[in-house]
């Protein structure tokens, strides 16, 4: 499955059950990514992205679970312990701004290898850059 | 500051406000609809420290800030309003910045750059350096309400004598928070921020920062955290805003001798000579580097500002 998250300076994604923040240019880009396939998603997330047109959206509290291969899942609320082996890509939007946090991304990064990495603005963040991981000595295939 | 006013009942006396909690609360925070997340994904490291109220602070350990309450804020039902304010109390008798409140809505926030707030001198302010501290200036002119959310420039009743880590690492993580939220909802945010300082003390120990988005009742924005006045590494006295590095006095720029200052913008990389148009600005910044000289300045990839 391919992860996509949003993160702060500090990796940080929560305070206080809320997101940290939100960007109309990255809904718009996670849209682009998952333009004709399926994106998971909880209902929380749901609330927020789940208008996104030309994609299949699944809504479900255990969509780490239930994700397969190759299938996209945007992840806001859920700690990836458990099913780092299932993960093939992570996709990091970093906001570029440090924020309050008391929920953090989980997943070691130090371990993967950053094989894209570019930057656009944001409609209320000055410049936000997109990341894209893989596993080191792997190399994710795209189905396109 | 702007027309559309509100005026407000304020908190100040330290002891009324500790009573006042738990008796108006509102439930906001909780009737968000937000996961119930476990504790995966928290780090061992992270602010997990709460307190029940102002008086039950702990001292300060290693996190800029301490969630007050649960993190539900205290606004009154009368308070709810989709109108912007903002609103900031006269000072005390001893010149001390109190309550500011306001409503932040789009039409608050700032359309151009931040001007000088360099004559405003809050109490307790000394203008120290530290090696240690980021930027080197022990104290900022920190903003109540930050200029991003309400525009106010050099406003006495909006600034108070705060540190460079409380400025930079306790309160704007919250503005940004707030700011990006009011930006792309349109929506607004009752925002409140209350300067505690012990007896007659001139520098505050700490800022109450509270904030609760209006039109979504709570779902996007909802907080209620204290937030330390404190510099790591550095020993404040309160009453006075004297400071000390261990047994190291702090070095008082006005009468530091010889060697010249440069001021960078880490987020324009340009950077400001004395006498320039914005060096003064730039002490109070939060993007302020310090160089020791304009080479020093070009080799890090800045350029010299044009005025």
């Amino acid at each position: 499955m391919v992860v996509i998250v949003c993160l702060d300076d500090d990796n940080g994604m929560m305070f206080n059950r809320r997101r940290q923040s939100k960007d109309r240019a990255v809904k718009e880009r996670i849209g682009q990514l998952s333009s004709e396939k399926r994106l998971w998603m909880n209902s929380y997330t749901y609330k927020l992205y789940g208008g996104l047109c030309g994609t299949e959206i699944i809504e479900a509290e255990d969509f780490l679970e239930l994700a397969g291969s190759g299938e996209l899942c945007l992840v806001e609320t859920e700690s990836l312990a458990g099913v780092e082996a299932k993960i093939e890509k992570v996709v990091v939007f970093r906001w570029n701004r440090k924020y309050p946090a008391d929920f953090w991304f989980d997943l070691a990064l130090s371990e993967w290898k950053r094989e894209a990495v570019r930057e656009f603005s944001g409609t209320s963040h000055e410049k936000i850059t997109e990341e894209e991981y893989c596993k080191k000595g792997t190399r994710y295939q795209d189905e396109e | 500051m702007k027309s559309n006013k509100r005026k407000i009942w304020m908190q100040y006396i330290l002891i009324v406000y500790i009573i006042c909690f738990g008796c108006l609360s509102m439930t906001a925070c909780g009737s968000a609809e937000n996961p119930d997340r476990g504790s995966a994904g928290q780090s061992e490291t992270g602010q997990t420290y709460t307190a029940s109220s102002l008086a039950d602070i702990p001292e300060y350990t290693k996190e800029p800030y301490v969630v007050i309450d649960g993190n539900e804020p205290d606004f009154s039902e009368e308070d709810i309003t989709t109108e912007s304010f903002e609103t900031y109390s006269e000072l005390d008798e001893l010149g001390r910045c109190r309550t500011a409140y306001a409503n932040i809505g789009q039409d608050l926030m700032p359309t151009e750059e931040r001007g000088s707030i360099g004559q405003v001198k809050p109490t307790g302010w000394q203008t120290v350096k530290y090696d240690l501290v980021d930027g080197r200036y022990l104290y900022n002119r920190c903003h109540l309400i930050g200029y991003q959310l309400t525009a106010e420039n050099a406003n006495e009743k909006n600034l108070i004598t705060g540190t460079r880590y409380m400025n930079v690492e306790g309160m704007l993580p919250f503005e940004n928070m707030v700011a990006d939220y009011v930006k792309e909802t349109g929506n607004h945010v009752l925002y409140r921020v209350d300067p505690v300082f012990e007896g007659g003390n001139l520098l505050a120990k700490g800022v109450q920062m509270e904030a609760w988005s209006v039109e979504d009742e709570g779902e996007g924005i909802c907080f209620n955290v204290f937030v330390y006045n404190v510099q790591p590494g550095i020993d404040i006295d309160y009453a006075t805003g004297a400071s000390s590095q261990g047994s190291a006095a702090a070095v008082d720029t006005e009468q530091e001798q010889g060697g010249t200052e440069i001021r960078g913008n880490s987020n324009s990389k340009i950077y400001h000579c004395p006498g320039q148009a914005d060096y003064e600005e730039m002490a109070d910044s939060r993007n302020l580097v310090i160089f020791r000289s304009e080479q020093e300045a070009q080799e890090a990839g800045y350029r010299k500002a044009k005025r």
